[in-house]
């Protein structure tokens, strides 16, 4: 599809389209909260962030909200206070264990949210990669992870990529619905930042849970031709929006140096 | 289940020699005196009597007389009409030739009959056009559509800049029955919507029904457009063509006997690749981006009560990146009829017909190398008979087979590709239907076309069917094995339209129908694309219906050169289908669970007003609609716009003959931007700024207007036997930029700020076509 998507751009330009910037009246609308908790085992540094949303035209990405309780338990029992850090950041220190449930509890002003997520074992990575492509007159670097995918169980990947030292955020999510059990290839590439030559790039790997997948495969397939872009569908509860991760992760560092091999 | 069909059958026929009677009829076909087609709508009218019949779309008539002897006056739009002193007792088979008027006779004069059919006639919600009759509107690229002339007519709205799609009296793209030689045409683009498959060449005619649809038609619940292929000229071989900015196009016809038989064959490709090739980059240099179609037809006269003719179409579009990908897709029909006159009263078609509709995608890169295909196809048997009993009732009535099968996506890798082969199980649906239709001309004040429709839906085996929990999840399933009904959609479906007439000048109509479509277009982007997945109905998808009532007034000014009529409607439609959040369409066996079910409703006002005649002509339309859906789980189950929604839609479509040499067009369009979903709000997760929906279609896009002008050089052929024209056109006169696409992201400088920007498709697009005929 990434193919038709460069097919569907090269019959917009030769056709003279243009792109400008517009005015749209938006409407303002009551803030709802959000809840990012995404726990991995990479350290036992455990960050979970609260905020609202904003009006589209706002100054500023969100608001964050400093009066919130956040827990997580384990299936154990053991419980996980987590305290406020400034920011609409939450901080405890706990390194979770795969195959174990967590659960998550965020008290706002009396109102409760509520998530769970099960923590995959790791699955891991034969080897990396860096690609060029060449579509018309752009050359657009990705990199690679290859590797075997676990036969006859439904597996979700997630990644977040770093360029030359920026803050992570999110790249893409992949299911193994069309490559279960395969040596698969992931191609990861930083959606608002090209990679160029030369740059740093640190990836960080994690093996998630389905409700997860779903939610981030929700918003990468939005697109300016979706007929009804919508909110994901959150694992929290009480509408909250975001979501509620704990998964096994790793990261890798690549550095851009490769030449074509002529393909 | 058969017993009920017979008594059905039985009945009609029955009802039919009730109107039985003993004056004389007359019957026969009516034809270009040139090419010897066949004339589609051209009035038979007996002077004496002032009775008046109008050919079916085979050129067929049929006329009772009050003596045996009468004067009968023969005419059609564009052609010298005929008057004939006939003797019934002698010829009851009776043909006639019409000379079309040439251009040394700038203004069309039809003398005797009175044209006001639109007044008269009790169809409503319809609107008849020959190519003819259209080619001088302006078109982008130079290329005459006949579907972007639709769009301009009231109660059609287009479906977006550039987009042959049409949306009728807010009803969805899929709602449209589209038949070109009755066979069914799936995707009717080319080139993702920025032209139509219909290759006017090869086109007579087309009708487009928007209400009070007859009982003939079934199987798609907003309208019906129903094409006619030219059947070639009989009289001699001649070949026309024209070479465009876009595509270039070749049609050749002539008489395989002459008088007795004609062929067509009419193609048309475009060659933009061409460029392509210019480029130094190997990848670049072999990619395809083309499409092209072909239109063929042979009849064949056996007698004077036997015509049998045969008639395909194909048409591709290819595209592709180097040998690393390719996407083709198409549609191919083939229609084979066989038209026989029992008697002067019964007239009957038969007609085994086939259509399909496939696409192909080829990945082949490092990782992997998979083929994805689709298919959809059907095989369709209609028997249709018209018995004009008598000046006051016809019948029309008859049967229809409909096998369809789609084999949905499916991924077929090669061994050593990184994804494994997935397929679907293939879906399979027999339809019976059987209608009987009465056209009623009781008195001069008061007619009506009123009918009956049953249809059988049979969901057939073999195949795995899954139910369904409330939230999507599958919950059991049952395997069917060969053939066997899984389930029958039994439905019932009146239509009715009548007209009182107030005067000659004057009329009142009304019309009501039910209709039931089977198959359903799962669209979930904004432009429909041929990797769009269709489903029958089934255990879980229930046919979609439609009751639509429809009131007008009809009214012609100055001896009928003007045709005003207003129409309202309000369409209720049922069982219609969207999606849930994140919906997965492509290569899922439980593709059902993802769909959702409400309702829609659609209502309007549409204005028209049409000069017919003189050197000035061209209509305006103007439609004021609504057009809303609900479902329970979208929206707070609160009722929403439908991309379907425009408040208001006017086309203006003028066309003027300067000169002999010199025709001039020009048309205007404006409707209110379509109701789409935009934030509200946004919000950041993993470092990335999303955005906050609150209501589904709760914005506009920008309204939508347009300029386009054309003028057609045609002088007078320097010998008899070649001649040939010119096309000049502007798409898009005053370069407004409309918005195709508005879409939402981060500024790139500054994440804390985020802006809204617009992509427009086309600017002012100039265009040339020569045009030949020999």
């Amino acid at each position: 599809m990434r193919y038709l998507h460069s097919f569907l751009l090269i019959i917009c330009l030769g056709l003279a389209s243009c792109e400008e910037l517009i005015d749209v009246n938006l409407n303002d609308v009551d803030p709802r909260y959000v809840i990012e908790g995404d726990l991995t085992d990479l350290s036992a540094d455990q960050v979970i962030t609260v905020s609202q949303t904003v009006a589209f035209d706002a100054p500023v990405r969100n608001k964050p909200v400093e009066n919130a309780i956040v827990t997580v338990t384990d299936d154990k029992g053991t419980i996980y206070a987590f305290t406020k850090s400034g920011d609409g950041i939450y901080r405890a220190n706990f390194k979770p264990k795969a195959l174990r449930t967590y659960n998550l509890k965020v008290v706002i002003e009396g109102e409760v949210f509520a998530a769970s997520s099960y923590m995959n074992s790791y699955i891991d990575v034969d080897s990396l990669g860096v690609i060029e492509d060449v579509i018309f007159t752009d050359t657009v670097y990705s990199v690679t992870q290859k590797f075997m995918d676990p036969k006859d169980q439904p597996n979700y990947y997630k990644y977040k990529i770093s360029v030359n030292g920026s803050d992570f955020a999110f790249s893409r999510v992949f299911s193994d619905k069309f490559n279960d059990g395969m040596f698969v290839t992931h191609q990861i590439s930083d959606p608002n930042n090209d990679i160029f030559l030369g740059d740093s790039v640190v990836v960080n790997r994690q093996i998630i849970d389905k409700q997860v997948f779903d939610y981030w495969n929700e918003l990468q397939s939005i697109n300016p031709g979706s007929a009804a872009p919508a909110n994901p569908t959150s694992n929290i509860s009480n509408g909250a929006l975001g979501y509620f991760s704990v998964s096994s992760s790793k990261r890798y560092g690549y550095r851009v140096r490769f030449t074509a091999t002529g393909n | 289940m058969f017993r009920k069909y017979s008594v059905f059958v039985i009945t009609l026929l029955f009802h039919a020699s009730l109107f039985a009677q003993t004056k004389v009829n007359i019957s026969g076909y009516v034809k270009d005196s040139s090419s010897g087609e066949v004339l589609i709508g051209a009035t038979v009218q007996a002077k004496e009597s002032n009775l008046s019949v109008k050919t079916n779309s085979y050129g067929f008539f049929s006329l009772e007389l009050e003596s045996t002897t009468a004067t009968l006056l023969v005419s059609y739009v564009g052609y010298q009409s005929i008057e004939e002193v006939i003797d019934a007792e002698k010829q009851k088979r009776l043909n006639f030739e019409l000379v079309p008027i040439g251009r040394e006779i700038e203004e069309v004069v039809i003398s005797g009959k009175k044209q006001n059919k639109n007044v008269t006639s009790a169809q409503m919600g319809a609107f008849n056009f020959t190519i003819e009759e259209i080619k001088n509107v302006p078109v982008i690229f130079g290329e005459r559509d006949i579907l972007k002339t639709i769009q301009m007519l009231p109660g059609v709205a287009k479906g977006g800049e550039g987009s042959s799609s049409f949306f009728v009296r807010g009803g969805g793209g899929d709602q449209n029955l589209i038949l070109l030689d009755e066979a069914t045409v799936y995707n009717a683009s080319h080139l993702l919507g920025f032209f139509s498959t219909f290759n006017s060449d090869a086109i007579k005619d087309v009708e487009l029904f928007k209400g009070g649809i007859p009982s003939q038609y079934g199987g798609r619940i907003s309208s019906v457009m129903d094409i006619h292929m030219m059947d070639g000229n009989n009289k001699r071989f001649s070949a026309e063509g024209g070479i465009g900015l876009i595509a270039s196009r070749l049609k050749i016809e002539g008489p395989l006997q002459k008088d007795k038989s004609s062929f067509m064959i009419s193609g048309r490709r475009t060659y933009a690749d061409l460029f392509l090739k210019a480029s130094n980059d190997k990848t670049v240099n072999d990619s395809k981006l083309y499409f092209y179609d072909l239109n063929a037809k042979i009849n064949y006269r056996f007698n004077d009560k036997n015509t049998l003719y045969v008639s395909g179409y194909f048409g591709k579009d290819d595209l592709g990146y180097g040998d690393l990908f390719s996407f083709d897709w198409g549609n191919a029909t083939a229609t084979v009829r066989w038209n026989h006159i029992f008697n002067e009263k019964l007239f009957s078609n038969t007609s085994l017909i086939y259509s399909d509709f496939t696409y192909n995608v080829n990945v082949n890169n490092d990782e992997s190398d998979f083929v994805i295909a689709s298919k959809i196809e059907n095989f369709n048997l209609k028997q249709d008979f018209s018995y004009y009993s008598n000046n006051k009732n016809t019948l029309k009535f008859g049967l229809n087979v409909l096998k369809q099968k789609i084999s949905p996506a499916s991924l077929n890798a090669s061994s050593n590709s990184a994804v494994n082969s997935i397929n679907i199980e293939n879906r399979y649906g027999l339809e019976l239907a059987g209608y009987l239709s009465h056209e009623w001309n009781p008195t001069y004040w008061f007619s009506a076309i009123y009918g009956l429709r049953l249809t059988d839906f049979m969901v057939q085996g073999p195949g795995t069917f899954y139910k369904f929990d409330e939230d999507g999840a599958p919950i059991s399933n049952q395997k069917f094995t060969n053939s066997k009904v899984v389930k029958h959609h039994l439905n019932l479906e009146p239509r009715l339209s009548a007209s009182f007439i107030l005067d000659d000048k004057q009329s009142v109509k009304t019309s009501y129908n039910r209709i039931v479509q089977n198959l359903h277009q799962l669209t979930n982007t904004t432009s429909s694309l041929p990797t769009d997945q269709y489903v029958l109905s089934n255990i879980n998808i229930k046919p979609q219906y439609a009751d639509q009532v429809a009131f007008g007034y009809f009214r012609n000014f100055d001896n009928n050169t003007y045709e005003f009529s207003v129409e309202s409607y309000y369409k209720f439609m049922g069982n219609q289908i969207d999606f849930r959040n994140g919906a997965d369409l492509q290569a899922n066996e439980f593709l059902d669970g993802e769909l959702l079910f409400g309702k829609g409703r659609a209502y309007g006002l549409e204005f028209y007003l049409r000069k017919t005649k003189g050197k000035f002509n061209g209509w305006v339309s103007y439609t004021l609609g609504k057009s809303e859906r609900q479902f329970d789980q979208i929206n707070n189950g609160q009722w929403f716009n439908s991309r379907q929604d425009r408040t208001h839609d006017i086309s203006v479509v003028g066309m003027y003959q300067l000169s002999d040499k010199w025709n001039l067009g020009a048309n205007f369009v404006y409707y209110t931007g379509s109701a789409i979903t935009f934030p509200s709000g946004k919000y950041t997760v993993d470092g990335r700024t999303i955005f906050y929906y609150t209501e589904r279609n709760g914005y506009r896009m920008p309204d939508y207007h347009r300029l386009d002008i054309s003028a057609n050089y045609d002088p007078a052929p320097k010998n008899k036997r070649f001649s040939s024209s010119w096309s000049f056109g502007l798409y898009n006169v005053y370069n407004r930029k409309n918005a195709y696409i508005i879409d939402f992201r981060e500024n790139e400088n500054n994440a804390n700020i985020t802006e809204a920007y617009k992509i427009a498709l086309f600017g002012i697009i100039p265009s040339v076509t020569w045009n030949f005929k020999f």
